[in-house]
């Protein structure tokens, strides 16, 4: 490609740089824009890093986006310093020392834009399969095929995989194992061993700090002594029994001899820890760890043990960010009042079968999705979110008949199969049902707005039930 | 049946003088102190029972009143297979207000693992392990050093007791305050493994026993068994706790002699312990034990014999009877069978079944008068009946020549500070300190 690379051709105007049928936008610490919405329509993004953390605030802004426009944008960082950040290190497409290298970088800027033509846009229902299809997405741009974890003092967990935990707090860094660990259950990734590190079993924060403490009273406040065994005469004590309060000479108490030489007329056969808090004595101290997050004091045995490892995609995951994927989750499967995906499948069909026979009885399949609901789990942790579900549950249950059937496709979606209801009658139940759930969930979580949606499909005798369901989702996620 | 008309012939010909001139040494030593001294002490203990039976009663109720803390250390090496029992018959004791200690000497199995989760389970209060192995004695002084109770009782791990022995083991204390120790009963559990420890039982049962009974009674008593034995604290750490073995029990009981102590024999306080089965294993066991009367009688605590400051004729006694009867005689048994064969040689085909004879009905006599004064017993009498002419030969000869081996050895090279019982390094210690 003919380039003019002569610095005059090259002019930051108005924090644009256009270039090569390109338009860089130019952030700077003088934008003091951190909304990013600004950036909506440029092909990519010049960051000034010459302040480090402005730089990674924004790229992290950027990254973190929601919509692809923002978070596959190219960015390059201009006069970026040495940093131990992993946002800065791993997130940007390319470094810069001046604008005259835009020319360097517009192939790379052009590449990507190509890349994410390419991309499959369809929705993932549930927030492991949206985070992860957002990460797939960014890595097939950037023709990365690792997700590599990095020592980052900054994560709760001591580790971080730039390129999905750029969507989550420090404190939420739990999280991206589990959401690793999903991934690696759907065979999108594959792990391969990194390190191991053990969790707090209270708040899941890896800064834990191990201690000897007295298996008495859990007391961390000992003395530890060495035991001295005096042969001549076989007393056997702790060196302070043997030391006195005038010179550094040790005399057995026992027989008033002095000690000489250690392993001839004494040795030192083990040592004895007393516990200042509660007096006892004790050779085998107990290890535990209090996490510097919570303070929680857990025997170590308690500590959740999690591998840290480098996860490589599988065909599955390289062919995901092109052809998507449909999610074999069942972990939301024993919630009381519903039934998993696959028994859901075996009775819809037994449904469509009788819908077949009869000329008047109609029955209708709804998808429920609540849309922004992985900004409260984020929040709640998993027992709350559990919590929730079953709430939710018993909500729906309340006001569908005994023969209806719940079945959740995962934690933000979820099918009701609605027998003899028509599509009027249907409407109207899960109207209320989603003004019943909006309160619900408002009511309980500090005024959390759920953005709940529902398509509804009644049975056609015609096609096939699971054809059917695909459609449904196809259609809501389209 | 010529030689038995010529046997009965001779002895129906010999007259009491010559019956004694022949048989002296059966009759002026053996069947004196063995038989009538411990016969007339115990027939004089269990008449004067009712005397005694109120202030045991009183010392029992004293004992529950005050509840004492009590520590009970386990001194040993490898052990770790028996704890586990051991923790158990401690748990269905009477008695229950002690802290069991456990110390690991050095061991090199499985010992710390079981000692560990025990301890975790609350089995074991105190576990205390030196990776080096010490020796008994330091490991009953790291227990000793450790122990918070009034008392300490020294047990082996390989034993089990009865569900009040504990308790009977402390009531003496509170019957008798100059009391300083009391030694179990010990009987044995494996009398059935072998004939050798049957024999053992039987010597138990019979000799140890009765015999502790008696000295208890004549005030005597030297040698209280580390496989159960308790002690008040305050004795043990005047006299330092143990010191180097082998030997260590007897020594330490002279030691709370010593301090002007009363050593008192508790017949009611039963453990049941486990012994050699083999008899090389009974030779070792046994050459250790008599090579310390050498050891420790003669020569550590040999001021026993002088008149000086701490002189205690209950102390002198007891080493005069001990030294007179194990080592003297012992010595002077080989006088009379070359009295017998100097001066009786053509007779002695009718000399020796004699006196095969006369020990074996004396034998048979002693245990049946004795088993009068046994209260509980974990074997049948008739159990040892048959085994009872077979006494003569495990008492006079094989246990006599094993002693005599090992005075000598004694005497003569100081083998015991050779004995691998103690390890290497205080054994030389002992041995260049002459301790």
């Amino acid at each position: 490609m003919a380039m003019n690379r002569t610095t005059e051709n090259i002019q930051v105007v108005d924090h644009k740089i256009n270039y090569s049928n390109l338009v860089f936008y130019v952030i700077d610490s003088t934008n003091s824009i951190l909304n990013i919405d600004h950036t909506m329509g440029y092909d990519a993004i010049i960051l000034d890093a010459t302040d480090p953390e402005y730089a990674r605030i924004v790229l992290k802004k950027i990254r973190s986006h929601h919509n692809p426009e923002f978070y596959l944008k190219p960015v390059f960082l201009l006069n970026s310093k040495t940093t131990k950040d992993p946002v800065l290190n791993s997130l940007h497409d390319g470094l810069m020392t001046s604008y005259d290298q835009v020319a360097d970088v517009a192939d790379v800027a052009k590449r990507i834009f190509l890349k994410t033509t390419q991309l499959d846009n369809q929705l993932v229902p549930s927030f492991e399969g949206q985070t992860i299809k957002k990460v797939l997405n960014y890595m097939y741009t950037r023709d990365t095929r690792s997700l590599k974890p990095t020592v980052d003092l900054n994560s709760s967990i001591g580790y971080t995989f730039p390129e999905l935990s750029v969507n989550f707090t420090a404190a939420e860094e739990p999280q991206v194992l589990e959401i690793l660990e999903w991934a690696d259950r759907e065979g999108l990734i594959w792990p391969d061993f990194h390190e191991k590190i053990y969790l707090c079993n209270n708040c899941s924060s890896g800064y834990l700090s191990y201690r000897e403490v007295c298996p008495h009273c859990n007391s961390s406040n000992s003395k530890s002594e060495d035991l001295i065994h005096h042969f001549p005469c076989a007393y056997i004590g702790p060196i302070s029994d043997y030391q006195n309060n005038i010179d550094n000479s040790l005399t057995c108490p026992k027989c008033n001899k002095a000690l000489r030489h250690i392993g001839i007329d004494y040795d030192k056969p083990s040592v004895v820890h007393h516990c200042n808090n509660c007096d006892q004595n004790y050779q085998d101290a107990f290890i535990k760890s209090k996490c510097m997050s919570c303070e929680q004091d857990t025997d170590i045995q308690y500590l959740i043990p999690k591998n840290v490892n480098v996860y490589k995609l599988t065909r599955k995951g390289r062919s995901a960010a092109t052809s998507g994927f449909l999610s074999s989750s069942t972990e939301i499967e024993d919630i009381f009042g519903a039934i998993n995906m696959q028994t859901f499948r075996i009775m819809l069909h037994y449904e469509f079968e009788k819908v077949k026979e009869s000329t008047t009885q109609k029955t209708t399949v709804a998808l429920l999705h609540l849309e922004n609901i992985f900004e409260l789990y984020n929040k709640i942790g998993k027992k709350a979110e559990r919590k929730l579900l079953e709430e939710l549950v018993v909500v729906i249950r309340e006001n569908i008949k005994p023969s209806d059937v719940i079945a959740f496709e995962s934690s933000s979606t979820l099918y009701l199969m609605l027998s003899n209801t028509g599509t009027d009658n249907a409407d109207q139940k899960l109207k209320n049902l989603s003004a019943l759930t909006t309160n619900l969930i408002k009511k309980n979580f500090n005024g959390f707005n759920v953005n709940l949606l529902y398509k509804l499909k009644v049975l056609d005798p015609e096609k096939k039930a699971d054809t059917q369901l695909q459609e449904l989702s196809k259609d809501f996620f389209a | 049946m010529y030689y038995l008309d010529e046997f009965f012939n001779y002895i129906s010909s010999v007259g009491p003088s010559k019956i004694i001139r022949v048989f002296w040494f059966f009759f002026f030593f053996e069947f004196v102190r063995f038989f009538l001294v411990d016969f007339t002490t115990v027939l004089l203990w269990k008449m004067t029972a009712i005397f005694r039976k109120k202030r045991v009663i009183d010392g029992r109720n004293m004992l529950w009143a005050e509840e004492p803390f009590v520590s009970i250390i386990v001194p040993g090496k490898n052990e770790g297979k028996h704890i586990y029992k051991l923790a158990n018959s401690l748990r269905e004791q009477t008695y229950q207000n002690f802290e069991f200690i456990v110390i690991d000497d050095g061991s090199d199995d499985e010992t710390p693992e079981i000692c560990r989760s025990l301890k975790k389970n609350g089995l074991i209060d105190l576990y205390l392990r030196n990776e080096v192995r010490g020796g008994k004695a330091s490991a009953a002084n790291l227990g000793l050093r450790y122990a918070t109770g009034k008392f300490i009782i020294h047990l082996d791990a390989d034993c089990s007791y009865d569900r009040d022995a504990i308790e009977n083991i402390l009531v003496p204390f509170f019957v008798n305050e100059k009391i300083g120790a009391v030694g179990g009963d010990v009987q044995v559990r494996n009398y059935r493994d072998s004939l050798c420890a049957t024999l053992q039982s039987l010597e138990y049962t019979d000799t140890i026993s009765i015999g502790r009974i008696s000295q208890s009674q004549l005030g005597i008593y030297r040698i209280i068994s580390g496989a159960f034995g308790a002690f008040r604290k305050e004795a043990l750490d005047s006299v330092g706790g143990w010191d180097i073995g082998p030997g260590l029990d007897g020594d330490i009981t002279v030691k709370v002699r010593k301090l002007g102590y009363q050593i008192h024999f508790e017949p009611t306080a039963i453990c049941q312990t486990n012994v050699p089965v083999t008899f090389k294993a009974l030779v070792n066991q046994r050459l250790r034990w008599d090579k310390s009367l050498i050891r420790f009688r003669l020569r550590k605590h040999n001021d026993v014999f002088f008149p000086n400051q701490s002189f205690k004729f209950a102390n002198f006694i007891s080493f005069v009877e001990n030294i007179t009867y194990n080592l003297i005689l012992n010595f002077k048994w080989y006088f009379y069978i070359v009295d017998m064969v100097l001066n009786f040689a053509s007779k002695l085909i009718f000399i020796v079944p004699m006196n095969l004879i006369l020990y074996t009905l004396n034998n048979y006599f002693k245990f049946i008068v004795f088993s009068m004064f046994r209260d509980r017993k974990n074997v049948r009498n008739d159990y040892y009946m048959i085994y009872m002419p077979l006494m003569v030969l495990y008492f006079g000869f094989f246990l006599r020549f094993v002693r005599t081996f090992a005075y000598l050895q004694e005497l003569l090279f100081k083998a015991s500070y050779e004995d691998n019982w103690n390890p290497e390094k205080s054994s030389k210690q002992a041995k260049a300190l002459k301790l």
